[in-house]
């Protein structure tokens, strides 16, 4: 099967070649043979020895096209169906493409205190459409994209948690 | 005698002063909001009281309410810590009004020290150097020009009211400072009432040196050598170590000597630090006292061997400082590392949240400093420091090594942190050479660095994700059964092979 790790747009080809008893098994990743033994499996987090040296891995997302997880400490994301990618994401609709391309969301948990443009204001991306603070520091959020405002969601002195949408840039 | 303290902080450094209230067999109260129900200092202290709401304004800055907490649990003494009311001189009045052994200067003092013009003004009549400038508030443009064509441009302008760099503006020529002067003065106006604005030399490549003081009742005085704080951002401490990369002996003993002049032209008392700008060219001048224990004073108790939170506590009691400045030498090496919770490649934004696992490193010369544990949390309300990761070796290069090694152990899961980006600090050659200034990230393009150290460091773990990923696909399936407990079954295999 052929991945792509996200974190360096790189491709790597990994199968499972054979699974013997006792939860060992023979893998062949970039076109290596290595021998992998579970110590301890759970939906959340494997450890394992991988032919002689001990790892540990953590599962943090995981949909039928990504998988992020924490291996050795080092966060990395795969693409589990590279060249179908490109297709699924562009003609879907649904996920979250649409979303990301109208809704300015916030990546970061905050109090309003400034909002910088009213609907209807044509506005560049890297425009910032509202000022939050968090932990005592003021962060201006800035347009993704070109656009005009469509509608604003959110008011001043407000609260907003992480992914909250903004507002909707059209 | 001090016999209680009630420490009016939380977080990392509310810990650290019951560390050394436990060591000295007095009694901590800690204090809380609604959202630090489950912090660690409050299960940490001898006694935990509940002050008020999540907002520091309703509870860490309530300051009736704190001397009516200390007042009614049997408390003798309060603790500031940091930030919060550690440099408000009206609540170290309070405290001294209710009979509160309030640890740290008088509320004098710490006036003295936090308006900018008046400690100015006390400093050259002591004979410190400060950066070039108006010796008080400029009230008209022809008078600023003066000073400027005297000092040389580029000059700023700054506003009496502001700090952590607002107010500031640069200007380059007398047109730039007619206008904005203008602009200052009307702002200034708006807000406050009147114009308070000041002009200084602008500096542009310079390392932030800091000395640690400490002055008893009786006018002893001394300083405990310098930290350097160079690397920063947004004007704010990431790194800081002792000693500096460029401080000698000779130096340290002239500079030190100026920070102690700077500490007893305030009248200050207690431990304090008097913060330097230096210049290529070996200049230093004074920019200002904090008035309290500063976020990076382990670095010092590293290299001196003291326990700051206790000479602070000893000097309030009224003791003499039991050691004289021809007693202490640098040991070694200390490097502090501020482990915030913050997105680097956000522009350092705040990252907010449960932790839900967390792995401290320890080892030889290793200390953290923090209120982590696996299930706490960080909170949007307050600072963004968890962490303050400490390394010591019996020279630079060693407690550099302690430190990269160090920050690789340290996981935090649930947050983002600075740790990818100080472990590329550490290794650059710049940072090796101590080639340090304030600009140092952007002098040296370190995101750009950091942006390539986390692609190699993603390569070199691939094949170990990968592995982790197939066999994850196969747990779905159902072809593996969870196994919580594993048998040490595999390493007796492992030997025999």
């Amino acid at each position: 099967m052929k991945f792509k790790l996200e974190n360096t747009e790189e491709n790597l080809d990994g199968e499972i070649l054979q699974s013997l008893s006792n939860n060992e098994f023979v893998l062949k990743i970039k076109g290596k043979e290595l021998n992998l033994k579970i110590l301890s499996m759970t939906h959340e987090k494997i450890e394992f020895m991988l032919d002689s040296t001990y790892h540990i891995a953590k599962y943090l997302e995981n949909n039928t096209s990504r998988i992020t997880l924490v291996a050795d400490g080092v966060k990395l994301t795969f693409n589990k169906h590279p060249d179908l990618d490109k297709i699924v994401y562009k003609n879907s609709g649904s996920e979250s493409a649409m979303d990301s391309q109208i809704n300015l969301k916030s990546q970061i948990p905050g109090r309003v205190v400034s909002i910088n443009v009213a609907v209807g204001d044509k506005i560049k991306q890297g425009d910032v459409v509202c000022v939050l603070e968090s932990m005592k520091m003021q962060v201006s959020i800035k347009s993704h994209k070109d656009g005009a405002v469509k509608s604003i969601k959110i008011k001043q002195g407000a609260s907003v948690a992480k992914n909250d949408v903004l507002a909707e840039i059209e | 005698m001090i016999k209680k303290i009630l420490i009016a902080n939380r977080g990392e450094i509310a810990i650290r002063v019951i560390k050394t209230c436990n060591a000295l067999g007095i009694k901590s109260v800690a204090v809380y909001s609604d959202e630090d129900v489950n912090s660690k200092h409050v299960k940490m202290a001898t006694e935990s009281y509940h002050i008020g709401a999540a907002s520091p304004s309703q509870s860490y800055l309530n300051m009736e309410k704190i001397v009516e907490t200390a007042i009614n649990s049997g408390a003798d003494a309060i603790h500031p810590g940091y930030g919060f009311l550690s440099e408000n001189a009206d609540f170290a009045d309070l405290c001294e009004k209710k009979k509160l052994n309030f640890i740290g200067p008088s509320g004098k003092s710490m006036r003295l020290c936090g308006d900018k013009m008046l400690c100015k003004a006390a400093m050259s009549k002591a004979q410190v150097p400060t950066v070039p400038g108006s010796p008080g508030i400029v009230e008209e443009v022809e008078k600023a020009l003066d000073i400027a064509n005297k000092i040389g441009y580029p000059v700023l302008l700054k506003s009496v009211f502001g700090g952590g760099g607002r107010g500031i503006r640069l200007v380059h020529n007398e047109k730039e400072l007619r206008q904005a002067f203008e602009l200052a003065s009307g702002e200034s106006k708006a807000a406050f009432g009147k114009s308070a604005l000041f002009v200084e030399k602008f500096l542009p490549k310079i390392r932030h040196i800091e000395f640690q003081l400490a002055r008893d009742k009786h006018g002893n005085a001394v300083h405990i050598f310098e930290r350097e704080c160079s690397i920063q951002r947004r004007h704010q401490k990431l790194i800081e170590m002792s000693p500096s990369p460029v401080v000698d002996q000779k130096t340290r003993d002239e500079i030190g000597q100026l920070a102690v002049n700077a500490a007893i032209a305030v009248d200050y008392e207690n431990a304090g630090t008097a913060e330097f700008l230096r210049l290529d060219d070996g200049t230093f001048y004074f920019i200002e006292i904090n008035a309290r224990l500063q976020v990076e004073h382990p670095v010092t108790e590293l290299v001196s061997g003291l326990d700051l939170v206790k000479l602070q506590i000893d000097i309030a009691n009224g003791e003499p400082i039991p050691f004289k400045q021809k007693d202490l030498k640098v040991n070694g090496c200390a490097i502090e590392c501020r482990i915030n919770a913050e997105d680097t490649f956000l522009d350092f934004a705040p990252s907010t949240g449960k932790i839900t696992d967390v792995d401290i490193p320890s080892g030889p010369g290793v200390r953290v400093d923090t209120y982590l544990y696996p299930g706490s949390s960080v909170s949007p309300y307050y600072d963004s420091l968890m962490a303050k990761l400490i390394t010591w070796g019996q020279n630079f290069e060693e407690s550099r090594q302690r430190m990269v090694l160090a920050l690789s152990d340290f996981y935090i899961e649930g947050v983002e942190t600075a740790i990818p980006l100080y472990k590329t600090i550490l290794e650059t050659q710049e940072f090796i050479k101590g080639d340090l200034s304030t600009d140092f990230l952007d002098r040296f393009k370190i995101l750009d660095r950091l942006r390539d150290d986390l692609k190699n460091e993603a390569s070199k773990k691939a094949d170990v994700a990968l592995a982790a990923t197939l066999i994850h696909s196969e747990f779905l399936k159902n072809k593996i059964t969870p196994r919580k407990e594993h048998s040490m079954r595999w390493k007796t295999q492992l030997d025999r092979h």
